[in-house]
């Protein structure tokens, strides 16, 4: 595996020197990147080699090469070569036309616009223009092009934020800051003087780390570490500009470190076919051995060779020869138009899934896109399912949905004309304001002074205070900027009721309480940090009391409640409401502090902040000393707003047995909500939360819980599985990993959090090849390019301007549902399509080439073809080559209704039943039946010579002729019969052949001596097509080949009626299908019913306490943690009554 | 599909139902009351053919009408790989008389000339004479009018062999050899017809299209209808006289004369006719036990579609 691979070199030390404003000193690689197969000049011999690579090309290439041996072919020299020659083009072409497609995607990305510094002046270049040592300037909003070393910004004490999600998939934005010795440097003339140089390590792919030196002249090294480094990948937020060095570029940044090479993928039907192809070569052997050891038979008998073929001037007749002239003969049973054929097939199928509406996102006009064409079957046989959260499942937008104020819960109603709006967008991520917070009776119990109005006062102030969110004014429209995307949603919320956040000073806050401006003096910050699991914030309100406002998570609240607090069951009630739903929520509470309290506390916090070792658990102390005997508000219910139809699409998915996983570099919290309000947990199901340390802690929680499991071991249960990245490092290795994926494949969900792009790839690696099921990983960020090459389908969520999940998926789509459509239509129309495909072409040509085995029976083994040999080389390339294409692009199980009302249907292409070695031999009996009819019919119609008008006797290749048509007409019919929806190009596929086969043969057979081929087929149309006999047999002989298929197939329909044949019945019998509340209730809906409630209660015992069984936590927050300056100083930072001095630099910079 | 329908409006025009993979198809449905009337209909249709190929068959009159002798051998095989190949096509167009390539083993003789016409299978030519003798009476015995033309396909004779362009057979075939076996030159295979010599000899041509079988007829001469013969052969005694030329010993076989008329579909055999005549009371038998089977297991199926 890439990903493994890259793991090594590691460790090495400062290898990188990068000269300030000295581009010519700065030699590293460009910063253009390519996914593209081939360059002009690679093509033709990697082409040629990945083709000769494929067992079956070689196999022919072979087969050509024997053939110019003099005499050793009954067919000629060229007839393998012409359609070899054919089909090589043709998947030449192919190729090329997709590369280009790469190549023009690559051009895209490569295309984009930057600013850098050059000759003095801001300059405005592309992407793949940028050099190593370039000063870059980037704007909000923008992705950054390259690794680099952040100089300065536009905001106080040179911050600035970026969003990672693309990198690492979290959802909180992250702080970097400049070293305080550049922080000043931001016009032309003080970068252009910029000299000295930056020394750091060599590229690697490790996000969070990164160890440079700066050394400016004149002045101390000075250190850098990742806080200053800005990675290609992110997008810079909330920040107008920021400049910075670059230091690594194109391959060697960290994001395209992580990305490994497109692996080929090949797909487990591709895989069958070429054993499938293997056991027809066994055949042609055991073929060309039996004809062999005839021929020594035949030669016995006649002790010598007739007189009448004369003595040869060498010997022919050696073993060796004759297996050689065998093999050719019989060599067109592996079917050489095949591989070509399912080649334009899938990439047909693909333009399918390019060009359907249904999943054309029109918020962005986005269709769907196949990136390559050779999975489209490995659609229609997904088991595991591995989703990634951010931006996949979510749209990563947060808002204010519910509320629980003194005991009373507010926005229900939003809830319910949900449905409504969600029918009509396909997408609610681009709608804001009718999926916000939406209820009257809030305000109305506000104003209509409600017994519970004080609270309502102090909740919503509360809302507007205790947070760490930036306001920016604009003209009269206020927006919010913040490292979380909680608080955004809590202040935004707020406003939206009338209590509007409008300045933030360094001491102070200021709101708008319904139109009553208030000023908080902020006193401390009480910092979140994911152990304490809140927040909080003293303040001196404007009536001069010290207030501490907190929220967070209710378990921590609930600890610190005052027993005088109120409402404390009715919040708790609703939090565990709210979270069902798969809110994240959040416990707010106040209390009032005494000015001693204060004193008394702020003298333990001095010191606290001044302690060197263990300050972060000092502090921590001291915060939770005055955290204590709160008084409950309510609690806040923030949505992850999930993408348009998830649940319904994961309801519908675990339908058809696909097992779903989710992997996420999110918190666990977040996951588990997510989890929630995409239906994959449901409200008692056992959780199984595996967080250990050590190796042997988690060796033993695992073994624990599978002693608790038991016999269900194995089955599947409903339970979740829940572990963290760190735990999973220890439950993958190789002691555990057994024992661990038994646990995790008894659950119906899994969720594995905080995981690196690494470990995502890691897992699906595991399950891929533990579990031998084929997998498939969806996501849309550049941590999830792991994963998305690893699994066997790699699937894009598109659309995001980050475009490396997309770049390096199979399948890109826009949104999440369109899943459903992807596997469930295309993935099992592909399959069915692709295997019946594969099928008949094994099947058409076993047809005929054993016919040369009946005929070798009476010629004596001599290894003399019955037909024509240009007839038998254009058999697959012209005149049989057209019903495997309307068998591979038309054919329709049943209808894309029935597929979707139906999931169930997905598991016969799932469990690939319909396609292995069994039913390959099944087929080549058929065939080989067949073949039997098909030569000794014709052959015991003419044995007696005396068919034609006038007495003329015929000869070997008039019986030839016959067979060859017949075998056309029975082939063709025999694609008719596999063909379950008909359509125009079916008729003109199997009439057409037949029709063209006849045209072709009667203008063939009088083509000599005028073209010089084919003399022994002179007058051969004109005698065939007259006689009676020709006309009786093309009716007879195929009827008794095909009339016991018919016979076969619909006796098994009578006997033993499949869940398919049931729909496609209901289907053609009319309109029931389409009637969702049908009251008639089919096998098909009882079978519904039992599957979908087929994973029972669990009742499981356990004894350990890593299982939650109670009422889920809706509890999640997502902020930044220990970053370069804390949130107290940053919130210190700010004074947003003062313009930017900076703004108008930027504007002028840019002429 | 819900929103589907509201896609339809908002369609481009290029979101065609192929695009959409909406095309209209008939389906395929094997339900019973198809599959057994079609099967029904088959098995009649085979046994009304049956019938009337029977019935054609046994409607012949021997050796009345044209009467067509073949010789047959028995264990000769001309379907063998090395002896097809060895011929010469362009040869026998008359292109060029000394293209022997692909005759091995017979390509020139031992004084080196090329042979025409090249090959084993030219060189194995069936070279009996058989003539067949009307026994009137004891006493008179009439040669039975045969022609020796017009036996071979009519695109052999005019395309596919033409002499080499020359005024005189025997100088157009100047400087090759005779195939080792004939006892003649090429051009004198027909001593009576000039227009039968050289490689447009019907017997020659009728003996290059080789046979698919080990045993096989040949067509060798037609009944000439006249006097007595108008009617075809009258009912009598007759004898062959055979000019025994053509070992069949050497290679274990066995040779025979056949006397044949032909039907409106060919010959007299009764293996067509037998096969519709099977094959449709087969179809029949089958869908006789396949309306049982469905009757027995209909409850069962009305229960799945309740």
């Amino acid at each position: 595996m890439g990903w493994r691979q890259s793991l090594q070199g590691a460790d090495v030390p400062m290898g990188r020197t990068i000269y300030l404003n000295e581009p010519l000193r700065n030699a590293f690689c460009e910063n253009s990147i390519s996914t593209a197969k081939y360059s002009m000049w690679s093509f033709l011999p990697r082409y040629l080699y990945l083709q000769f690579s494929k067992t079956a090309n070689a196999f022919f290439l072979f087969i050509t090469i024997l053939q110019q041996i003099p005499d050793v072919s009954p067919t000629g020299k060229y007839t393998t070569l012409v359609p070899l020659l054919v089909i090589l083009v043709i998947s030449g072409i192919k190729e090329i036309v997709e590369d280009y497609k790469r190549h023009m995607a690559d051009k895209l990305v490569n295309s984009k616009n930057t600013i850098v510094l050059r000759q003095n002046a801001w300059q405005m270049i592309l992407w793949k223009e940028v050099n190593v040592g370039d000063i870059v300037k980037a704007t909000n909003g923008q992705f950054l092009p390259a690794d680099m070393v952040l100089i300065s910004s536009s905001e106080p004490q040179a911050t600035c934020f970026v969003a990672t999600s693309n990198l690492d998939g979290e959802t909180n934005l992250k702080i970097r800051q400049a070293l305080s010795e550049t922080a000043t440097m931001k016009t032309e003339k003080q970068l252009s003087n910029l000299s000295g140089k930056i020394k750091c390590e060599e590229p690697n792919f490790h996000f969070n780390s990164f160890a440079g030196t700066l050394y400016l002249n004149e002045k101390s090294p000075i250190s850098i570490g990742p806080d200053q480094v800005l990675l290609r990948g992110t997008q810079l937020k909330n920040t107008e500009w920021i400049l910075g060095i670059v230091v690594y570029t194109g391959f060697e940044t960290k994001f395209m470190q992580n990305a490994v090479k497109s692996p080929l993928k090949r797909s487990k039907v591709e895989k069958v076919t070429n054993m499938q192809i293997l056991v027809l070569f066994l055949l042609l052997l055991v073929m060309s051995l039996v004809s062999c050891v005839g021929a020594i038979y035949w030669k016995d008998r006649y002790r010598a060779e007739p007189w009448y073929i004369g003595k040869s001037d060498y010997d022919y007749h050696s073993f060796g020869f004759d297996l050689l002239v065998f093999i050719i003969l019989y060599h067109n049973l592996i079917p050489i138009s095949l591989l070509v054929t399912l080649e334009i097939v899938k990439y047909i199928q693909a333009l399918f899934i390019n060009w359907d509406e249904d999943m054309h996102f029109k918020g962005s006009n986005v269709y769907a896109m196949a990136r390559t064409s050779n999975l489209n079957e490995e659609l229609g046989q997904v088991e595991y399912l591995f989703s990634d959260k951010t931006g996949t499942l979510t749209c990563n937008v947060m808002t204010f949905k519910k509320c629980s104020i003194a005991g009373i819960t507010y926005g229900d109603l939003s809830s319910k004309s949900d449905d409504g709006a969600k029918g009509f967008s396909q997408s609610p991520c681009f709608i804001s304001d009718t999926y916000e917070f939406n209820d009257p009776a809030l305000l109305q119990n506000f104003e209509n002074d409600h017994p519970t109005k004080e609270y309502i006062k102090e909740f919503l102030t509360l809302l507007c205070v205790c947070h760490t969110v930036v306001p920016e004014r604009e003209g009269n429209n206020i927006s919010y900027q913040a490292s979380s995307p909680d608080e955004a949603a809590l202040v935004k919320g707020a406003k939206k009721l009338g209590f509007v956040f409008t300045t933030r000073m360094p001491n102070s806050v200021t709101i708008e309480a319904m139109g009553e401006e208030l000023t908080f003096e902020i006193l401390n910050v009480l910092e979140f940090s994911s152990n304490r699991k809140r927040m909080s914030i003293i303040v001196r309100t404007p009536e001069g009391r010290l207030r501490l406002y907190c929220k967070g998570a209710d378990s921590v609240i609930y600890e610190r409640l005052s027993e005088n607090s109120l409402f404390v069951e009715e919040t708790l009630v609703h939090l565990e409401n709210f979270a069902k739903e798969g809110l994240r929520t959040l416990c707010v509470a106040y209390i009032d502090l005494t000015e001693i309290e204060y004193e008394q506390w702020l003298v333990m916090y001095k010191k606290a902040i001044t302690v060197v070792k263990d300050r972060m658990k000092t502090l921590e102390d001291c915060y939770d000393s005055i955290e204590k005997k709160f008084l409950l508000l309510g609690a806040t219910a923030i949505e992850d707003r999930l993408q348009a139809r998830v649940p319904e699409t994961i309801t519908s998915l675990l339908k058809a047995n696909i097992k779903i996983w989710v992997l996420t570099g999110d918190k666990q919290e977040t996951a588990i909500n997510i989890a929630y309000s995409c239906k994959l947990l449901s409200g008692q199901m056992p959780r199984i939360q595996l967080n250990a340390n050590s190796l042997e802690a988690t060796q033993q929680v695992i073994s624990q819980n599978c002693q608790d499991l038991g016999a269900l071991l194995g089955k599947e249960n409903d339970l979740a599985l829940i572990i963290d990245g760190k735990t999973l490092k220890y439950a993958l290795h190789v002691e555990v990993r057994k024992c661990f994926l038994n646990l995790a494949l008894s659950c119906r969900t899994v969720l594995c959090c905080r995981l690196s792009p690494l470990q995502k790839a890691e897992i699906v690696d595991v399950v891929k090849k533990q579990v031998k099921a084929i997998t498939l990983a969806i996501g849309d960020g550049a941590n999830d390019v792991g994963m998305i090459q690893t699994a066997h389908v790699g699937v894009g969520i598109s659309g995001n301007e980050g475009m490396l999940a997309t770049n390096n998926s199979d399948y890109a789509i826009a949104q999440f549902s369109y899943l459903e459509k992807l596997l469930l239509v295309h993935g099992a129309w592909n399959y069915f399509r692709v295997t019946k495909c594969i099928l008949y072409c094994f099947y058409k040509n076993v047809v005929l080439y054993i016919i040369e085995l009946w005929f070798a029976i009476v010629n004596g083994f001599s290894g003399q073809i019955i037909f024509e040999r240009w007839c038998i080389s254009l058999y697959n390339v012209i005149f049989t080559s057209l019903p495997p294409f309307t068998l591979g692009i038309f054919e329709r199980c049943c209808s894309q209704e029935s597929l979707l009302r139906y999931p169930q249907l997905y598991r016969i292409s799932q469990t690939g039943d319909i396609f292995n070695i069994k039913v390959l031999w099944i087929q080549c009996i058929n065939a080989i039946v067949h073949s039997f009819i098909l030569f000794w019919l014709p052959a015991k119609m003419l044995e007696h010579d005396m068919v034609l008008q006038s007495g003329y006797t015929t000869d070997y290749l008039f019986l030839g002729n016959f067979i060859y048509t017949y075998v056309v007409v029975t082939v063709c019919l025999k694609a008719g019969l596999e063909t379950m929806s008909w359509n125009k190009f079916t008729h003109f596929a199997i009439w057409g052949s037949i029709m063209i086969w006849l045209g072709f043969f009667a203008v063939y057979s009088s083509l000599w001596p005028t073209v010089p081929v084919a003399p022994e087929m002179t007058g051969q149309g004109s005698m065939a097509l007259v006689c009676p006999h020709f006309w009786l047999g093309f009716f007879i002989v195929p009827i008794v080949c095909l009339i016991q298929n018919v016979a076969w197939k619909s006796i098994r329909n009578t006997c033993h009626r499949t869940l398919l044949e049931e729909v496609r019945e209901m289907e053609s019998s009319g309109v029931q299908v389409l009637r969702r509340d049908s009251v008639q209730r089919s096998k098909v809906e009882e079978v519904n019913l039992q599957r979908s409630a087929s994973p029972r209660p669990c009742h499981v015992i356990f004894r350990n306490n890593s299982v939650d069984l109670g009422a889920p936590h809706g509890y999640a927050f997502s902020q930044v943690e220990r970053a370069v300056i804390s949130q107290e100083e940053l919130v210190r930072s700010y004074d947003t009554t003062k313009n930017k001095p900076q703004k108008t630099f930027s504007s002028a910079t840019l002429e | 599909m819900k929103r589907k329908c509201q896609d339809y409006e908002s369609r481009l025009p290029d979101n065609t139902a192929v695009k959409q993979q909406q095309l209209p198809a008939f389906r395929l449905q094997l339900t019973a009351s198809e599959i057994l009337s079609g099967f029904f209909a088959i098995g009649l249709f085979c046994l009304g053919m049956g019938i009337i190929l029977l019935l054609s068959a046994k409607s012949i009159k021997e050796v009345e009408g044209n009467v067509y002798l073949y010789y047959k051998l028995y264990g000769f095989y001309q379907n063998l790989y090395r002896y097809i190949l060895s011929r010469s096509n362009i040869q026998l167009v008359g292109a060029d008389v000394k293209d022997v390539r692909n005759c091995a083993p017979f390509r020139t003789s031992d004084n080196g000339l090329p042979i025409a016409p090249c090959g084993a299978i030219a060189n194995s030519m069936f070279n009996d004479t058989i003539v067949l003798w009307y026994n009137f009476n004891s006493s008179t015995h009439i040669r039975v009018p045969m022609v020796r033309t017009e036996t071979a396909w009519w695109t052999d004779k005019y395309v596919k062999f033409q002499n080499p362009a020359f005024q005189n057979l025997s100088s157009a075939f100047a400087g090759t050899a005779k195939p080792p076996n004939w006892p003649k030159p090429v051009y004198e295979l027909d001593e009576k017809d000039p227009g039968n010599n050289g490689f447009i000899n019907d017997d020659f041509i009728v003996w290059m299209r080789t046979a698919a079988f080990p045993n096989f007829k040949k067509l060798y001469r037609r009944l000439h209808r006249i006097g007595n013969f108008t009617e075809g052969l009258p009912a009598g005694s007759y004898s062959f006289i055979i000019n025994y030329n053509f070992p069949v010993s050497r290679f274990q076989g066995q040779k025979a004369v056949v006397l044949s008329t032909l039907t409106w579909s060919g010959g007299s055999s009764l293996f067509l006719a037998l096969a519709y005549l099977v094959t449709g009371a087969v179809t029949l038998l089958a869908s006789f036990s396949m309306m049982a089977l469905h009757l027995k297991l209909k409850e069962r199926k009305t229960f799945f579609l309740q």
